[in-house]
């Protein structure tokens, strides 16, 4: 077992808790802050696949916007608590449809999954790392990839009208 | 010529989307637009049957869909069959275009109905001219669905959405199976072609149950569109429509595509005999039963709603004996005989403004046309020579009996007597006897020429058809097949006929002192087994002498089989729906539950079957 | 015979399978409109995960076709939230809660 191999499983299992503490926290809060955790985790897992731009965006746009963008949701709509029914694996099995079918869906998800990974045959090695990842992922961004890169634009500028648009008060009208 | 048969289907749809389109601009006059193109269908149409007749073949196909080794072709073919139906479907609907112009004028939705009915026509040419499944099944569902915005026509009354949706919903169940049977054929076959498919299945050697099996799933589509038991329970409802439409699509074409169904297979069902039995004994079962339902009803429209059963029924009989030609007979003549009859229904409702037979009567007096070309139907639909009915209706018979599949000669005749049996209590209650209600016959006229001329131009045909192609359409559709001979048991089906209609003209020309006293006699029975049967069919005595036994069985299977069979289906999609009412209360997240339980599902199929 | 960097490929895919099935729970579970969005960020994320772990592990030329798309993916993310996040604002001042359970302004 290389120290890579221990990092990884390290790293996963941080990750993999982070983001079951958001499934089953009480407080949003605390839901908002093991969500930056796993998408802190996440980051780490691009630095390891050798996806440094990658990285370096999951920790701008997620850790860093995407949280603010919660934190102030939260803020701004006054839920400190999560205010539903948390999620205690007892409550879980216990109401009909949202009790067990969303727990069971998932398992049953992740186990399927499961067994088709490790059915398939996977390339074993890695393709060599690339020297300089930015230049890797923008030159295809820039060149097979503009038109959906303006897409895509066009898309945050439509998301960012139609957030202010949504959240003005009425009186501001 | 050849090359230009989709024309005949293409006219209509151009005709349609015009319609649509600046159907708005022009108003009434839209209708012009249908009327022209299938006039010149029509046309076409009768040009193909002549070029068929002299032996030419018509086909063409164009490769539509080539993904790997998956070869989907798009085209027609017409054959002899083919060639009747699609002269025989856009003559009849060019014309009943024409009658509802007239029937129709004023009506709030009228362009709408006119497209809709162009846009069936243009599915029935479809499915008529395809030669593969493919198209054939698309034409098929595009029928369905004019089928259920016709009826829906008058959406206004919530009975005639409900007729609509049941129409809708108990042709579907039919579809499925047929689907099933496309499915399962192209799985082994790879081929969708209607002309390559028996060759392609035989060459397989497949064990009967294979072939019956498949024969049977695509039966099951015609037995769902054409009404057949015990899928029958739509065609009744759907006379809310408008009459024309009854006329056109629940009588004439749409539910002739189920006959037509097997005709076009019929070279599969000929490899499954015991599929080609089932056939016949649906529709012997369905001649039977449908003309004991109609002798009950007092809607002079449900009568012939039951008597299409029960005719449709006859043509199954016809394919399930290997008389493919006989039920193709009994397929065109009674297209004629029953638009006829429809039509003349439809003057008799738009004079006295109801479709009760009980509030009519001696309407003999005010509508000599209506009256005459009614009766002149009911011969033919009643088989009484020398009209169209008596000969395919004999000829399916014959064959029958040639056949020595007696239970279907037996059950066919006995329905013949009872044919002969409500034509004449129709006709009798209708247009003779005493006025039962005298406002309404104060109030009742005949009918304006525009609706009268079409039945006289279709009388002709109800009543000389058969005289004139009964052995040239016989040598067209199964060339070097002998006339069918029955020795004297032939004249049984007519002697019946004769029976019932002179039970029913004693019993409905005297003192109705004597049908009274005729129920009093049976009263106990009637009493004793269904109080409301009773208050049902008052005034329907006779239907004790054709054999109350049968009846009450036929009506006890209806409402508890059937009913139950359909009351049962609901109840527990009320019982699941409570149960999934939380997931689609309107609330996102269960719908997303619902994709993820699906998904979960999905995935270990695709994994448990070796995906 | 693992990677270069010596984790073989199906670790990655398990870590994001379970992450997405953890994500998948929080958004079929929970009732409050911020938890959902956060179970769907979590999804997303998950997707990123086995879309950079390809990038890495298919031949050179075609590898930077998975971040390519995790780019994308972080793109309508950030809209997804931005307006999401901007919906749940608007219910909780209209209608005091942001409890699902309570919307269900899609019944028929």
């Amino acid at each position: 077992m290389t120290s890579t191999l221990v990092i990884f499983i390290v790293l996963s299992l941080l990750t993999l808790y982070a983001a079951y503490r958001v499934a089953t926290a009480h407080l949003i809060t605390h839901a908002a802050l093991f969500l930056a955790g796993t998408f802190a985790g996440v980051a780490a897992l691009f630095f390891m696949l050798q996806a440094d731009f990658l990285a370096a965006v999951q920790l701008l746009l997620y850790a860093g916007a995407v949280m603010a963008v919660v934190v102030f949701a939260i803020m701004l709509s006054q839920m400190r608590e999560a205010g539903d029914h948390v999620p205690r694996w007892v409550d879980a099995l216990r109401s009909p449809f949202f009790g067990f079918l969303p727990l069971i869906s998932s398992v049953a998800l992740f186990v399927i999954l499961l067994i088709s990974y490790l059915d398939t045959p996977w390339p074993s090695s890695a393709t060599a790392a690339a020297v300089n990842s930015t230049r890797y992922v923008a030159v295809p961004l820039f060149q097979s990839y503009a038109l959906p890169f303006e897409v895509a634009s066009v898309l945050l500028l439509a998301a960012l009208i139609g957030a202010i648009v949504l959240t003005r008060r009425e009186d501001d009208r | 010529m050849a090359g230009y048969a989709w024309l005949v289907a293409a006219l209509p749809l151009v005709a349609y989307v015009l319609m649509v389109f600046v159907g708005r601009r022009v108003g009434e006059k839209a209708a012009l637009f249908g009327i022209v193109a299938l006039a010149v269908s029509a046309i076409l149409a009768s040009v193909i049957l002549v070029q068929v007749v002299h032996g030419q073949t018509i086909a063409a196909s164009i490769p539509w869909v080539t993904v790997g080794t998956l070869k989907i072709t798009m085209g027609y073919s017409v054959g002899p069959v083919e060639a009747v139906l699609l002269t025989m479907v856009s003559f009849v609907s060019c014309f009943i275009e024409i009658y509802s112009m007239g029937y129709m004028h004023g009506d709030a939705r009228y362009n709408r109905f006119f497209a809709n009915v162009t846009l069936f026509v243009t599915a029935m040419l479809t499915t008529v001219l395809a030669n593969n499944f493919i198209l054939f099944f698309a034409g098929w569902e595009i029928m369905g669905l004019c089928s259920y915005l016709l009826i829906g026509h008058w959406f206004e009354d919530p009975a005639n959405c409900r007729a609509a949706t049941k129409a809708f919903i108990v042709t579907r169940i039919g579809d499925v199976g047929l689907l099933l049977g496309i499915w399962w054929s192209y799985s082994l076959t790879h081929t969708f072609n209607f002309n390559a498919l028996p060759g392609a299945l035989s060459v397989l050697h497949l064990g009967g149950g294979t072939l019956n099996a498949i024969a049977l799933l695509i039966f099951l589509g015609a037995v769902g569109k054409s009404a057949q038991i015990p899928l029958q329970i739509w065609l009744p409802d759907a006379m809310a429509g408008p009459t024309p439409i009854s006329a056109l699509i629940h009588a004439a074409t749409m539910v002739a595509a189920g006959v037509f169904l097997v005709a076009r297979t019929y070279p599969i069902f000929q490899m499954a005999p015991s599929a080609l039995w089932w056939v016949g004994l649906v529709g012997a079962v369905t001649a039977f039963v449908g003309a004991t339902m109609a002798t009950v009803q007092v809607d002079i429209k449900k009568v012939l709603a039951y008597s299409t059963i029960s005719q449709l029924g006859y043509m199954m009989i016809g394919l399930g004996v290997g008389a493919m030609w006989a039920g193709i007979f009994h397929l065109l003549s009674h297209a004629f005989f029953k638009a006829l009859l429809f039509l003349g229904a439809g003057s008799v409702i738009h004079a006295t403004g109801t479709q009760n037979m009980h509030e009519m009567g001696g309407l003999w007096h005010k509508q000599k046309s209506t009256a005459i070309t009614f009766i002149v139907g009911g011969l033919a639909l009643a088989a009484i020579p020398p009209t169209s009915g008596y000969f395919s209706k004999d000829a399916i018979l014959a064959s029958a009996y040639q056949a020595h599949d007696m239970l279907f000669f037996w059950l066919g005749a006995l329905g013949a007597g009872m044919t002969a049996y409500y034509v004449m209590r129709a006709i009798l209650m209708t247009f003779f006897g005493k006025p039962k209600k005298p406002e309404i016959y104060a109030h009742a006229h005949e009918s304006p020429r525009v609706m009268t001329a079409p039945l006289w131009v279709l009388a002709v045909p109800a009543a000389f058809l058969g005289l004139v192609i009964d052995g040239p359409i016989r040598h067209f559709l199964a060339p070097g097949t002998p006339a069918p001979n029955a020795g004297w048991m032939g004249y049984l089906p007519l002697t019946l006929a004769v029976i019932g209609a002179v039970v029913a003209y004693v019993l409905y020309t005297g003192p109705v002192a004597r049908r009274a006293r005729l129920i009093s006699a049976l009263r106990p029975l009637y009493v004793l087994l269904k109080e409301k049967w009773f208050f049902d069919h008052l005034g329907s005595g006779v239907v004790y002498l054709l054999g109350v036994g049968p009846s009450l069985a036929i009506s006890a299977f209806d409402r508890y089989v059937v009913d139950g069979a359909v009351n049962g289906v609901g109840r527990m999609a009320l019982w699941f729906g409570r149960q999934w009412r939380r997931l689609v209360d309107g609330n996102a997240q269960g719908y997303m539950l619902t994709l993820a339980v699906a998904l979960a599902i999905g995935l270990i199929a695709l994994q448990a079957l070796g995906g | 015979m693992p990677g270069a960097s010596g984790v073989p490929l199906i670790g990655y895919l398990i870590v994001a399978a379970a992450m997405f099935c953890i994500g998948a729970f929080t958004a079929l579970r929970r009732t409050n409109a911020i938890m959902i969005l956060m179970g769907i960020e979590l999804m997303l994320n998950a997707v990123n995960v086995n879309l950079v772990a390809f990038s890495r592990f298919v031949p050179a030329g075609n590898g930077a076709r998975g971040q390519v798309f995790a780019l994308f993916v972080l793109a309508v993310a950030a809209a997804e939230a931005a307006v999401g996040l901007a919906m749940v604002i608007i219910v909780s001042r209209r209608r005091d809660t942001i409890d699902v359970d309570h919307i269900n302004l899609m019944r028929g």
